[in-house]
């Protein structure tokens, strides 16, 4: 019995480096692999939610702020993630009907009268419904 | 006397062929021919993985990573971060049994 532990351990200290071998490889895989991730920004979850989370206090902050309001701020709100947004949308682009460039806010104005009054497209309409109801 | 006198000796081709491989050269080399090497390179990585080793080195990179920056790090810096805790924390089952997993193969390999 002690004969073959006395066996064990000194064929233990031969195949050690064989063992240390195989762990060294993959060592330096499980480090190639966090180092891409960490390059490649692959691991950002952590980092990221904290630095919103530095912001959205930022913007609390600002928001909470007394000093904020009486000034040219009191058009713009400031919300939790400090942007402001103009009390009128002033983004511009192409009314679908009629072509026109239109404010993005004054749309619905707009519409109204390019859907509803414009000559042709009233009695355009007019004369499809009433074709319909007197079938 | 001419300065060729004096030259060294030309290195003997013979006697470098007595570079005899070590006993780990042979056992290495054994490993690897017949492809023993790369099984027990699998069964570690798996016993690792499974016992949660290979989760704690990762977090350990990760620490080393968010301390430093993520681009002031090499793969050299993590290697060395990891390998002293890395060697120390395999648990003994699975050193264990690698070895016999070795000592197994050499026996039938006839070593």
């Amino acid at each position: 019995m002690s004969a073959s532990r006395e066996d064990n351990t000194s064929s233990d200290a031969q195949l050690s480096p064989h063992f240390r071998d195989l762990l060294d490889s993959i060592i330096v895989d499980i480090a190639s692999e966090c180092h891409r991730i960490a390059k490649l920004g692959l691991d950002r979850n952590l980092e990221d939610e904290e630095e919103e989370l530095r912001l959205s206090t930022q913007a609390r902050v600002r928001a909470a702020d007394p000093s904020n309001s009486g000034e040219t701020n009191s058009k713009y709100v400031v919300d939790i993630f400090g942007q402001t947004h103009p009390p009128v949308a002033n983004e511009i682009f192409d009314c679908m009907n009629c072509g026109r460039s239109i404010m993005a806010g004054r749309f619905a104005t707009h519409l109204e009268k390019c859907m509803g009054k414009g000559r042709k497209a009233r009695s355009k309409a007019a004369r499809s419904s009433t074709a319909a109801q007197n079938r | 006397m001419r300065h060729s006198v004096n030259r060294p000796p030309t290195p003997d081709a013979a006697e470098d062929q007595e570079n005899v491989p070590t006993l780990q050269e042979i056992i290495n080399i054994k490993l690897i021919e017949s492809g023993e090497k790369e099984r027990l390179m699998e069964l570690l990585r798996e016993r690792l993985t499974e016992c949660g080793w290979k989760d704690e080195m990762k977090t350990l990179c990760r620490a080393f990573i968010k301390k430093k920056g993520r681009n002031n790090v090499t793969v050299d810096e993590l290697v060395h971060v990891i390998t002293p805790k890395g060697r120390a924390s395999v648990p003994d089952s699975v050193k264990g049994e690698l070895l016999q997993r070795i000592r197994t193969f050499l026996n039938s390999a006839a070593l």
